[in-house]
């Protein structure tokens, strides 16, 4: 390592020495377990993309035209990374002040950029191109090792003018939403890609070879550029290759002047959202009292506040995704489900609500308003909610055209979307997780703190909110009976309200009993040790993700996606074990795969319940608290 | 106020502390402190970084649950009675977020009608706030894009909004320009003359010499002094006090030979 450091500038070397320290210091816990999953996966990824590389398909050039296909996918992934992950370790402005010429700085951040376990894992991938040329000839071979280091560098620095464009973006509430659209744009592909893998089977291409327009824009985006350049030297086309090459070159050139001009301004304009001058009188109905005061506060934040844009946008985006796929092979089955998707996915996004507004939290308690306040945040999640999945059921369903899917989406939308507001409300409270302050975020209006546990238990935790409406119609589809069908609907209303009152009132008792811990907890939960920390031996932490993982892939693609497909009578085989087994075999197998399934959410769940222990007085991290409440 | 006040002994305190105590872990951030602020005064709580003033205000007013003692605010127990005593006090803490996504009339609009109070009086009052806090120039900029001086101006509006008895500030000046200041200070000064009491918490020894009549120093989480202060300071300022009391080595004979040789 030391030899090869020292033939970068000195600034290189510094930064990458800086870039390890973190690394190891953040090499903790769930951390260290989390980056492990992470490497394991990408390292499948890569595996798979290499296995492509090797694949002989029966027409010529279609494991190229997907092997570029995957660059496209692996460079997006670069683009995207940004926006999903966070800021990077090492930030430019925290270099602003150093005498050091901005294109060496630039040069140096690049440089630290490439220690990580996600460039480690893209140059594998990377390695492909080098084994698919091996294949082509010689020639082909001498030109994919320049092909492959370039191909690198050039995601790695996209991904940071990326991560500078998102930055100026995501200042604005457009912006937030497009944010929120491409992370659930994420999340549908990591969930559902399968159903695009199961749309390429069912077209046949694989035998048949993608159409021009496929193979040729693949190859025309600069992440294909690399297989060209290798491509046209096994045909002996120089200019091609060289031409290539040089244009990869051009491009991270280009990328790198215009990544290290950003560097240079200081900060950038503020996109700033105004208030207005009406004055706010007290309203009527529903907007009066000291809930109605606190709802019209929190609807006008949901208007103004970028991060709330974005926690509208990933549920919607993620909900229409994740029905609309199928169409991509003609399959309207999901449609109706658009909206009990979106009611759920609300809760999982909007389920850090007292987090979000951090601080804030001491004029509640000095104003004693813990009751309006948590009635009038469950009031606004339910009309900024409420009527976008009631449109989204109405349209859905009607388009579907499956006249039987009315009763179910009219019944289980009201039970999720009240039992939603409920656990919201109640998670935001007990599970809160602390993040900066909006006014110490100037920069990022999106950054918060990470919700991934919570929003994972409020997914399927709020699922059980639909089984009283989802029996009364199973029962009302066994004996085809019309009036028990149109039952559900009112038993979802009644479930509903009664989970978001409940639950609600939880939430109260909860926030009024623990209102100064949650303050503390906000006010020091910034350090990197949390003052009311959860503790979680790492057994359990491992324990836990290997639940997720495999319960996830047992009970869904294993599970259910078969299950429905033997049920609707879909012949597609895919990876679904279930499908390669002999008739009689099928049900029992898919049906045993849920079992599994559910059985390792519930070791997972287990596992994952911290220990209970007596909060803050006790915590070896108080020094933490101490300090940062005298300098706050 | 003759229920608030025993029978046989002096006008009751506008803040009491007894035995209030705080440890984060090993480490005990406010020791046992004692304290009384005087019905009528203007109360200087003074010392160095992590002294413990921030966290002992942060009990003092209900933000933040002690591990042991009492704070009485007008003789009611912030802890025991917290609606009562939250109404009588009027609080600015240092740094912590508002409802960020509101402008300065909504955000104190909202919380008048949180605390209450009713539309046309609250109405005045709002505009009279935002008159006097120069906050009138901004009237549809956010409380998130606002500076840290107009930060501060809003959260005094805040404090000041319900008409407290006891005013309980922590670094109240830091951070707000010299014009502002003085019209702030105006503000405090006209409200103990009123009869209202004032606490607070500042590192500039200059400004607590200048407002207060009464003084407290903290050290290490202990109350070091406390009294008129003429009393504390002695015959120096108080900053030579301070500096005597805290027991800082000032060092400014070694170190740093290079620095601007």
């Amino acid at each position: 390592m030391a030899g090869v450091l020292s033939a970068l500038p000195t600034e290189a070397r510094i930064l990458i020495r800086m870039k390890v320290a973190i690394l190891r210091h953040s090499m903790t816990g769930g951390k260290a377990a989390l980056m492990v999953v992470g490497g394991v996966l990408g390292l499948g990824l890569a595996a798979g993309t290499i296995w492509l590389s090797l694949v002989r398909t029966a027409h010529p050039t279609v494991a190229a035209d997907l092997l570029a296909a995957v660059y496209l996918m692996w460079t997006l992934g670069w683009v995207v990374g940004p926006a999903w992950g966070g800021s990077t370790p090492l930030r430019a402005d925290h270099f602003g002040l150093l005498s050091v010429p901005r294109r060496r700085l630039a040069v140096g951040l690049l440089g630290a950029a490439f220690v990580g376990v996600t460039a480690a894992v893209t140059l594998l991938a990377f390695l492909s191109l080098l084994v698919y040329a091996a294949r082509l000839g010689p020639a082909s071979a001498l030109v994919s090792v320049p092909a492959v280091v370039l191909q690198l560098v050039f995601v790695v620095l996209l991904s940071r003018v990326a991560a500078v464009a998102f930055g100026v973006v995501a200042k604005s509430r457009t912006g937030a939403a497009f944010t929120g659209v491409l992370v659930a744009g994420m999340m549908v592909l990591a969930q559902s890609g399968w159903m695009v893998v199961v749309a390429i089977q069912v077209s046949g291409v694989l035998t048949t070879g993608f159409g021009p327009g496929f193979a040729g824009t693949v190859r025309a985006v600069p992440s294909g550029w690399g297989l060209v350049a290798v491509e046209s030297a096994a045909q002996g086309r120089w200019w091609w290759a060289l031409g290539a090459l040089a244009g990869l070159a051009l491009l991270i050139v280009l990328l790198l002047l215009a990544w290290s001009r950003s560097l240079g301004t200081p900060r950038r304009a503020r996109v700033t959202i105004r208030g207005s001058r009406a004055l706010a009188a007290a309203g009527r109905g529903l907007f009066a009292g000291r809930t109605g005061t606190v709802l019209r506060k929190e609807l006008r934040t949901w208007w103004r506040d970028p991060l709330r844009t974005q926690t509208v946008f990933v549920p919607l985006a993620w909900a229409l995704g994740t029905t609309l796929l199928p169409l991509t092979f003609g399959e309207k089955l999901l449609l109706p489900w658009a909206a009990p998707a979106l009611a759920v996915m609300a809760g999982a996004s909007a389920v850090n609500l007292y987090g979000q507004d951090g601080t804030a939290l001491w004029l509640t308690l000095l104003t004693g308003s813990e009751r309006a306040d948590v009635r009038g945040r469950q009031l606004a999640y339910l009309l900024v909610f409420g009527p976008v999945t009631v449109a989204v059921a109405v349209v859905c369903t009607a388009w579907s055209g499956l006249a039987w899917a009315w009763p179910w989406v009219l019944a289980l939308v009201p039970a999720l979307l009240g039992g939603g507001a409920g656990l919201a409300a109640l998670l935001s409270v007990v599970a809160l997780a602390p993040g900066p302050d909006a006014h110490k975020r100037p920069d990022n209006p999106l950054e918060h703190g990470d919700t991934t546990g919570q929003a994972n238990a409020m997914f399927w935790g709020v699922l059980p909110a639909a089984v009283p409406a989802a029996s009364v119609l199973a029962l009302g589809s066994v004996y085809d009976n019309a009036l028990l069908l149109w039952a559900g609907v009112p038993v979802g209303v009644a479930t509903g309200a009664l989970l978001a009152w409940g639950l609600g009132r939880v939430a109260i008792g909860r926030l009024r009993a623990r209102g100064p811990e949650l303050l503390l907890l906000m006010r020091t939960g910034r350090s990197s040790k949390p003052v009311v920390r959860i503790e979680v031996p790492k057994q359990a932490v491992r324990t836990s993700l290997i639940g997720w993982t495999l319960g996830s892939i047992a009970l869904f693609p294993q599970g259910l996606v078969p299950l429905v497909f033997l049920l609707v009578g879909v012949d597609v085989k895919s990876w679904f074990l279930a499908m390669y087994l002999p008739g009689p075999f099928q049900l029992p197998v898919a049906a045993a795969m849920v079992m599994i399934g559910s059985w390792l959410y519930y070791v997972a769940i287990r596992a994952g319940l911290p220990k209970k222990r007596p909060a803050a007085s006790e915590d070896p991290s108080g020094e933490d608290a101490s300090r940062e409440l005298e300098s706050v | 106020m003759e229920a608030m006040r025993p029978r046989d002994a002096e006008p009751v305190a506008a803040l009491r502390l007894t035995a209030l105590h705080k440890a984060f872990g090993d480490t005990v951030a406010v020791d046992h402190v004692d304290l009384a602020v005087p019905q009528g005064s203007f109360f200087g709580l003074v010392g160095p970084n992590g002294a413990g003033k921030t966290t002992a205000l942060s009990m003092a007013v209900g933000l933040l649950r002690p591990d042991g003692g009492r704070s009485q605010v007008l003789g009611v127990d912030v802890w025991a009675d917290p609606d009562r005593a939250k109404a009588l006090m009027g609080v600015l803490p240092d740094g912590l977020a508002m409802p960020e996504r509101l402008t300065g009339r909504e955000l104190l609009t909202f919380l008048g009608q949180l605390r209450g109070i009713p539309d046309d009086v609250l109405t005045e009052r709002v505009q009279e706030l935002l008159d006097v806090m120069e906050l009138n120039d901004a009237e549809r900029t956010l409380v998130v894009d606002y500076s840290t001086g107009m930060r501060k101006k809003i959260g005094l509006a805040t404090a000041l909004l319900h008409g407290p008895r006891l005013l309980v500030l922590d670094e109240p000046f830091e951070a707000v320009d010299p014009v502002s200041a003085a019209a702030l200070k105006s503000i405090l000064v006209r409200f103990v003359a009123a009869g209202g009491s004032v606490i607070l918490s500042s590192h500039v020894m200059a400004l607590v010499e200048q407002l207060c009549d009464t003084v407290a120093v903290m050290a290490k989480g202990r109350v070091v002094a406390a009294g008129p202060l003429d009393a504390v300071r002695g015959d120096g300022t108080l900053e030579e006090a301070f500096v005597r009391l805290v027991g800082v080595d000032v060092g400014d004979r070694e170190g740093l030979s290079w620095l601007a040789s």
